[in-house]
């Protein structure tokens, strides 16, 4: 690989890194497991980087790559989802002490999302960034109307969740 | 409120507590190895496929006997006809195998790139059961050639009762099944496990189009 290529992608990678923190904050529960996916992620990209045309924004082109390296191809350690497991029962303990504030809510919403599956974080996590049900059923490869229709089921789960 | 929307809210305002990478830190990350499910499935099917040709090649440099034997059967143009088949088949198979990991790309959409997956596997799949298959037939072939034409089986076989003839053909049954199903278990675990989420993944996007 050329030089003047890497730097162009290292350059957009900084700048636009946030995506892959916030695909990695969905789908990881914590520091060392967050740190392994932002690498996996970037690897994908670099490695997809140089069919990257700019026909669109690096960002759009970002999620996608994103996405499909946490729902498909990352393998977790076992290490990662040991840790997982014992967040999920450090919250569900300390669930039922909470107050209703909003910021204990929002702890418990960032809980209840990292309980749904791989697919259903993606379509929160789309949604959570704003994507239009166009965009979302683009990036994930079904339709609109059932993009919708999942986005409604995900939305009673995540409740169900919250008021067992 | 919608409990989306106030995540939402927040999601939005949280943008800016991420431990940012510097350009530093990211430059190494690009020289690091892909763990991807893409890749060890790559090296599984490479595997496979050279597994099974040495196991149908192996024997010819190992044994002088086999391969005295081999240069016998070749005289006949069955055999020649046959080998020259099934090293067809195999590059047919490299063929395929190399088709399908091209089409794996990361920038399509993730039912796509998921269905793509699946069918490199599949070819795969194909290829270890042809080869069981390949397998089965050649020890039963095998068997039935040696019992015709070596001298020593065939003394043997003539001073055979027909219980002692039957328990011989039972072993060799058995052994045949044991072989074969001792590889596809073996098979069956390593992408059991390999594509167990994948496979999760994929249901669940495809349970949405009902």
């Amino acid at each position: 690989m050329s030089k003047p290529l890497e730097q162009d992608f290292v350059e957009l990678l900084e700048q636009n890194q946030n995506i892959v923190h916030k695909v990695c904050r969905l789908y990881t529960n914590n520091y060392d497991a967050h740190n392994d996916l932002f690498q996996e992620i970037t690897i994908q990209l670099w490695k997809a980087f140089p069919k990257f045309r700019g026909d669109s924004k690096f960002s759009t082109w970002m999620y996608r790559v994103g996405l499909n390296t946490a729902i498909t191809l990352y393998r977790k350690s076992k290490r990662t989802i040991n840790t997982q497991q014992f967040d999920t029962v450090q919250f569900k303990i300390s669930a039922e002490e909470y107050d209703n504030t909003e910021e204990e809510q929002l702890k418990l919403l960032y809980n209840a999302v990292h309980q749904l599956n791989d697919i259903e974080k993606a379509l929160v996590f789309l949604y959570l960034e704003d994507k239009n049900y166009r965009e979302i059923s683009e990036t994930m490869g079904i339709t609109e109307v059932n993009a919708r229709v999942k986005m409604n089921r995900v939305k009673t789960k995540l409740r169900t969740i919250l008021n067992p | 409120m919608d409990e989306l929307e106030l995540l939402k809210k927040d999601w939005v305002k949280s943008e800016d507590k991420f431990e940012k990478k510097s350009a530093n830190q990211i430059y190494p990350m690009l020289l690091k190895k892909s763990s991807s499910i893409v890749k060890t499935l790559f090296y599984i099917s490479v595997a496979e496929l050279v597994f099974w040709i040495i196991i149908n090649t192996l024997p010819f440099f190992m044994s002088d006997t086999y391969r005295a034997k081999h240069d016998e059967m070749y005289t006949s143009n069955t055999f020649i006809i046959l080998s020259v088949l099934s090293y067809a088949i195999i590059m047919v198979f490299v063929y395929l195998l190399y088709k399908s990991h091209k089409s794996i790309s990361v920038t399509d959409n993730a039912r796509r790139l998921m269905k793509n997956i699946l069918k490199t596997r599949k070819i795969i799949k194909y290829y270890v059961l042809y080869n069981l298959i390949m397998a089965s037939v050649s020890m039963i072939f095998a068997f039935y050639y040696t019992s015709k034409h070596d001298p020593i089986l065939i003394e043997k076989i003539e001073h055979f009762n027909n219980a002692q003839f039957l328990t011989m053909i039972g072993i060799f049954a058995l052994f045949t099944i044991v072989f074969v199903t001792i590889i596809w278990l073996f098979y069956k675990l390593i992408y059991g496990i390999l594509l167990k989420r994948l496979n999760k993944n994929y249901k669940e996007l495809k349970k949405i189009e009902v």
